[in-house]
């Protein structure tokens, strides 16, 4: 059947579904080429909801997260044995105390702030920006790709690839340089081969899905899976340490890895770091909202059909924003080898999958990505406390992670509770709902 | 006479609109009644509350006598009132026979599997009562909308209904479909069903209905026979107001050709040849029109012509320069405006604000981005001087586009597009959806761009429009041009026969661009 | 205009003809250099692809994958994109290991995967039909909740992300056919293969031929149809997903109890099944039975690849022959490219005005 015909379809009201009707029709081509496209714009207008709304929803996700999650830790202290149980309870011990748990996760990972003689440059607050710095490279890679409209689930595979790549840039170009020259070129060469090598991996899927139509969540996923053990490959068959059991390069040499400045050494986070990941959230947003490819790329992620109207070429779109989006994964892996590791080596923790929820957590908006991925740079760094501090299994933050996606994602929860909670007013619940029921 | 229907004192609020205001509607047992008024008037949305959709704020709803709160769709379906939608729920992939008895399938095997023998035979049974030429093994997705119609009109039957509401049927049907149509609307009155159909027709009304309501604003301005009522009178009943749509149009001399297309071919998403072998061309100072019913090629025709739909064979010049393959972005460079077809889905992003919507289609323009760097400071300007001058209300640039009514929305997409300081103008269904007013200072404005000089191409479906507006008129047929006629000479009859692809005697017709002249 | 069915799917059909086209070329070219030479390396590879035991663990491979791709089925006909199964086969390979440890039963553990992975797509409905979250956001969230979530259970109970190992379900061994040459496999397979088998026979009977199943098609297609048919639509799209969970988790139990324990290392050991579980599906174009071919060409390749492995006929390191089942799913969706899923999937729905 071919579009809505408006000329007919005008008799209704100006209820608020109109409008998305009209955008849902599937009167043309790209609106109708690619899988899960409405869902898509939904996503992307999460972005475009108010500031206060998102922070709240956001916040709300948080509470409720950090609720199942206690609800969960209980569950598994009361089913686990252990010999020292942690919390006693009616007359049942329990192995956790979630309480507990939290205070370490959250208070842990900030070097215990109302502990007295706390200083923001203590190690543990040092480990915490070190894995923020990392989270806001794969949060702007998700959220690039998002408000184009893409599903970029494999900013990881990206970041893997980045890393090899700018360790191997690193090594090869030490080989070459010294001194002073090393000290300057070192550097620069490990992030331009880090964004190259991510931004090629972040390419392949983008030119499937821009002249191939294949869809991007799943090859990106595959890619993740490839790249894990084509590096693996590489690094045990060609670039192996030899003097290392692990799978892993050689260590870089000292001009190729990020100085530490004010931080302790060993806490392996340079400040410089940092501030770099700032100025290229700065940069992206710059790019989104002050330049002509920005604008291309929001009104494509958008509403597609009317980008291409006004003459946005949508494959090309396609490609460089997913090159684009892998190129920041790669620096965040360039960042991880030169800055975290000071090589590569397999098995790198999935902060793309945490950008994941970084983005979605900060409605794709690149300053909000900062906020969102120091408090996963607080999760992760606390895990280490609460592993260090009790024996609840670290993989804790890894079910936080799906709960607050899972809570960011309904937004329709919270303002349902919203209406429940103003009350009294049943007009108000029946208005909002009945652009709902023209929805489809 | 019985009954059928009688809605009472009908008021529906919406947040910040009154769609329907005390509204009264009796239907009689066994007639044709039609529901008349302009689009936006309120038709569909008291019939959705007589269908269920929608819960009436105040009054009743009375059904053969008996008064009645339909919560659904389906409490209505249960008391016999049945609604055949613009756009029909049918499932495509599905075949008549599935659809007809989808939800109330004949069941075997301890109810779990459907007994498709039986519903075959049931379908192919209420098909005969009713005299319907129908296959039941026939696709959805592989029949014509006549068909299709018909379905919807069989699946209410089979479901018990004897009120059938009807919106707009014949908005996608040939003249002959009407005719068809008529015809088993009669029949079914015949065997006592009662009929509302929905229209903003006026000679639809006439010849189909036994009574006409007219609703203006919400309001019901009066039920009338259709037997002692004008044209004329029922027009000013409609609008208010008397119509006049005649544009004042001086002659111009049309100059160089400015589009020329070539033995176009363009196929649509199924892959079958929308657009069939035509050549047009447009000059300075013309106007062209076309004319036809929706669905005949006009949509992929103007799309290839704008850069949004790839042509399989033929060319398309602009000013001597091959574009055939050219990008949409290279062609709004070349000085294409384009007002498209749907406004919501191509012609504004609904979250953008105005700002952001002036800037569609010239983010890459020097004017407002030097260097890929947007200066949204001359962008807004931009802006706010379409909306002063196309009126556009709210007056306020950075009021989001979904936040519009349907008419300003238009105005705005107008004003962007006839702002280009184009060489070429091409314009699908301009002013649907916007007031009267509003309409009258979109069409000065595309006369104004001719005499201007620039080239202008026009697809309505509102024959008034492109008669009115058009130096030559061309009626496009299954993809092909049938003819192509002075608009001044032409009368609607002879137009209705050429928009059902036939040639009817002695029609002005204008063969070659150089021959025209008013 | 009759024609368009027909060229549609004709378009639809081209890149699988094609992808199957050169699958059987494929075959044909090793059969050929089998026959003719059998010590060349392209015939030691036609002897590892038709041995019996290639086919076995084809048939193996594919259990926890068609189960998927079935559950994937009726949630995206209902209307529902279901991306989590990857989470669901996660949630249910652990939990029935660990019902099967605490009950002693192979098949009570079999019944606590099933349990837990339908609760789980219970939860996904009721984010998805009832909040009208985004689906493609919730499926990411239910693979990552599971992801995490089972590894930490397993750890609760196993102080690991290994859990103790319970032991595999005995194979159902026909003699006499058992010995047929390559099609014996079927003869002499877990419980699991057959049950797989059974399952895509009547998940194609429910889907073409009860009236749930045309609802289900309905609901997807075209909802409002449906829901002014007096069906009501949520209901459909409640039991369709849920009908996943119950597929994945069958999936899920019989991967884990292939071999006796859960691996909750990095991505776990369903290590993508879930997602080739969507390409699987799409590829058979929601056709229960076109899901069950597409997914023996992945879990093929996959089989070939671990006798490749200890077969040594080509020297490739394991990690590059292990991309191959990845590749080849990338492969398959850049050539089939679009698909056409049921007109609304992804999109919510909400009837009348309440």
């Amino acid at each position: 059947m071919s579009g809505d015909d408006p000329s007919t379809d005008g008799d209704s009201p100006p209820d608020p579904g109109d409008g998305e009707r009209a955008t849902e029709s599937d009167g043309d081509a790209s609106a109708s080429d690619s899988r899960w496209d409405a869902a898509r714009r939904r996503l992307v207008r999460l972005g475009q909801t108010s500031v206060g709304e998102r922070v709240l929803i956001a916040l709300s996700a948080l509470v409720l997260s950090m609720a199942v999650g206690t609800v969960i830790v209980l569950v598994a202290g009361v089913l686990a044995t252990c010999r020292d149980p942690a919390l006693t309870i009616g007359g049942s011990t329990l192995c956790y105390d979630p309480f507990f748990v939290f205070d370490r996760l959250f208070l842990g990972a900030l070097g215990d702030p109302f502990a007295g003689g706390w200083s923001p440059l203590n190690n543990q607050f040092a480990a915490t920006l070190r894995e923020t710095t990392i989270l806001v490279f794969t949060g702007l890679s998700v959220a690039l790709a998002f408000r184009a409209g893409i599903f970029n689930i494999g900013t990881q595979g990206q970041l893997v690839v980045g890393a090899l790549a700018s360790a191997l840039a690193v090594l090869w170009t030490a080989s070459l340089v010294s001194g002073t020259l090393a000290l300057v070129t070192l550097i620069p060469v490990g992030l331009l081969a880090g964004a190259l090598g991510g931004g090629f991996y972040g390419a392949i899927p983008g030119a499937l899905k821009a002249y191939a139509d294949a869809n991007e969540v799943i090859t990106t996923i595959m890619l993740n899976f490839v790249a894990t053990l084509v590096t693996r490959y590489l690094v045990r068959n060609h670039f192996a340490d030899p003097t290392s059991q692990a799978t892993q390069t050689r260590t870089l040499p000292d001009a190729g890895q990020f100085p530490a400045i004010l931080f302790d050494p060993r806490t392996d986070f340079s400040i410089l770091a940092l501030l770099l990941a700032l100025a290229f959230v700065g940069g992206v947003y710059y790019l989104l909202e002050h330049t002509s490819f920005g604008y291309d790329l929001r009104t494509a992620g958008i509403q597609p059909a009317a980008a291409e109207y006004g003459g946005v070429n949508a494959p090309r779109t396609v490609l460089s924003s997913l090159t684009l989006s892998g190129a920041l994964a790669g620096v965040g892996g360039a960042l991880f080898v030169m800055m975290t590791l000071g090589k590569f080596q397999t098995g790198i923790p999935s902060y793309g999958f945490d950008g994941i929820t970084v983005s979605i957590l900060a409605g794709n908006n690149p300053i909000g990505a900062v906020f969102a991925a120091f408090l996963f740079g607080v999760l992760k760094s606390g895990s280490n406390v609460v592993s260090f501090a009790t024996n609840v299994p670290p993989q804790l933050v890894g079910v936080l992670r799906g709960l607050i996606i899972l809570f960011v994602a309904m937004p329709e929860f919270f303002r349902l509770i919203g209406r429940r909670l103003a009350a009294g007013d049943p007009e108000s619940g029946t208005a909002v709902t009945a652009g709902g029921g023209a929805d489809d | 006479m019985e009954q059928a229907v009688h809605l009472d004192g009908i008021t529906k609020r919406f947040p910040g609109v009154v769609a329907n205001d005390d509204v009264d509607l009796a239907v009689e047992k066994g007639t044709v009644h039609a529901l008349l008024g302009e689009n936006g008037a309120g038709k569909t949305t008291l019939m959705n509350v007589l269908y269920g959709l929608y819960r009436p704020t105040e009054g009743r709803v009375v059904v053969h006598g008996e008064e009645r709160h339909f919560d659904s769709p389906r409490d209505a379906i249960d008391e016999g009132v049945g609604m055949i939608h613009q756009h029909f729920m049918l499932v495509d992939p599905m075949t008549v026979a599935e659809n007809i008895t989808l939800g109330n399938e004949p069941r075997k095997w301890l109810g779990l599997t459907v007994d498709r023998t039986t519903a075959r035979q049931q379908v192919v049974e209420l098909a005969e009562r009713y005299g319907f030429d129908i296959d039941p093994d026939a696709r959805i997705e592989d029949v014509g909308v006549g068909v299709q119609q018909r379905v919807e009109i069989l699946k209410a039957l089979y479901r018990g209904a004897d009120v059938l509401i009807l919106d707009e049927p014949t908005a996608v049907l040939t003249p002959q479909e009407v005719e068809d149509l008529f015809r088993v609307l009669e029949e079914l009155t015949e065997q006592g069903k009662t009929i509302i159909f929905i229209t903003h027709k006026l000679g639809e009304a006439m010849t189909a209905a036994d009574e006409i309501t007219v609703l203006r604003e919400g309001k019901n301005v009066g039920t009338v026979p259709a037997d002692d009522i004008t044209r004329e009178e029922l027009a000013e009943m409609m609008v208010g107001r008397e119509v006049l749509l005649d544009v004042d149009r001086s002659p111009t001399e049309p100059g160089r050709t400015v589009l020329d297309v070539e033995d176009l071919v363009v196929e649509d998403d199924r892959g079958v040849r929308a657009v069939d072998g035509l050549s047009l061309d447009v000059r300075q100072g013309e106007v062209l029109g076309i004319a036809g019913v929706d669905g005949n090629g006009q949509s992929e025709l103007i799309e290839a012509i704008t850069g949004l739909r790839t042509p399989d064979e033929g060319r398309i010049e602009v000013d001597d320069v091959d574009r055939t393959t050219d990008s949409r972005r290279s062609r709004i460079e070349a000085g294409m405006a384009y007002v498209p077809e749907d406004r919501q889905e191509r012609g504004l992003v609904m979250e953008y604000d105005l700002v952001e919507n002036g800037l569609l289609g010239s983010q890459h323009a020097e004017e407002y981005a030097s260097n890929g760097r947007i200066d949204w400071e001359r962008t807004r300007g931009h802006a706010e001087e379409i909306i002063e001058e196309y009126d556009v209300r709210p007056p306020d640039a950075d009021a989001e586009a979904e936040s519009l009514s349907g008419g300003n929305q238009q105005k705005f997409v107008v004003g962007r597009e006839f702002a280009r300081d184009p060489r070429l103008v091409v314009a699908s269904h301009p002013t649907r959806g916007v007031d009267v007013g509003s309409m009258e200072f979109i069409h000065d404005r595309l006369n104004g761009l001719r005499e201007d000089g620039r080239a202008v191409l026009l697809v309505s479906s509102n024959l008034d429009e492109v008669q009115s507006l058009s130096d030559r008129l061309a009626v496009i047929y299954e993809g092909e041009f049938v003819d192509i006629v002075d608009p001044d000479a032409v009368t609607e009859e002879q137009l209705g026969l050429l928009m059902a692809g036939q040639e009817p005697d002695e029609v002005p017709s204008i063969a070659a661009a150089g021959e025209v002249g008013p | 205009m009759t024609d368009d069915g027909l060229v549609d799917s004709l378009r639809s059909a081209s890149g699988r003809l094609l992808i199957a086209g050169v699958a059987v070329l494929a075959l044909l070219v090793l059969g050929v250099a089998g026959l003719v030479a059998p010590d060349s390396t392209a015939g030691r590879l036609f002897f590892v692809l038709a041995s019996k035991s290639t086919l076995a663990a084809t048939l193996r491979l594919s259990v926890p994958i068609v189960f998927a791709a079935l559950g994937g089925i009726f949630a995206e006909k209902s209307g529902v994109i279901n991306i989590g199964l990857e989470g669901l086969l996660i949630i249910s390979a652990f939990s029935a290991i660990y019902g099967a440890d605490v009950t002693g039963s192979l098949w009570a553990g079999f019944f606590v995967g099933i349990l837990s992975s339908t609760l789980l797509a219970a939860l996904f409905a009721v984010v998805c039909i009832e909040f009208r979250a985004d689906q493609i956001i919730a499926g990411l969230a239910v693979w990552l909740i599971a992801l995490g979530l089972a590894p930490f259970a397993s750890s609760v109970f196993y102080g690991g992300p290994n859990t103790t190992n319970v032991g595999t379900l005995d194979t159902i061994t026909i003699e006499g056919l058992a010995s047929i040459p390559f099609f014996g496999a079927f003869f002499d397979a877990s419980p699991a293969v057959h049950l797989m088998l059974i399952a895509v026979l009547v998940s194609w009977y429910v889907l073409n031929r009860t009236t749930f199943g045309r609802w289900v098609r309905a609901a997807g297609e075209n909802p409002k149809a449906l829901d002014t048919a007096g069906v009501d639509v949520s209901r459909v799209r409640y039991a369709a997903v849920l009908l996943s969970g119950v597929l994945s988790g069958m999936g899920g139990a019989a991967l884990a109890f292939n071999i006796g324990q859960f691996t909750g290392n990095g991505p776990t050991m369903v290590n993508g099944k879930g997602f080739i579980a969507i390409v699987a599906y799409l590829f058979g174009n929601y056709n229960p039975v076109g899901a069950l071919l597409s997914t023996a060409l992945f879990a093929g390749l996959d089989a070939t690849q671990l006798r490749l492995q200890t077969a040594d006929v080509i020297a490739v390191p394991d990690s590059l022959v292990q991309t191959i089942p990845f590749v080849a799913v990338i492969l398959v969706l850049a050539l089939v490219g679009r698909t056409r899923l049921p007109e609304a999937a992804g999109d919510h729905y909400e009837s009348g005005e309440e």
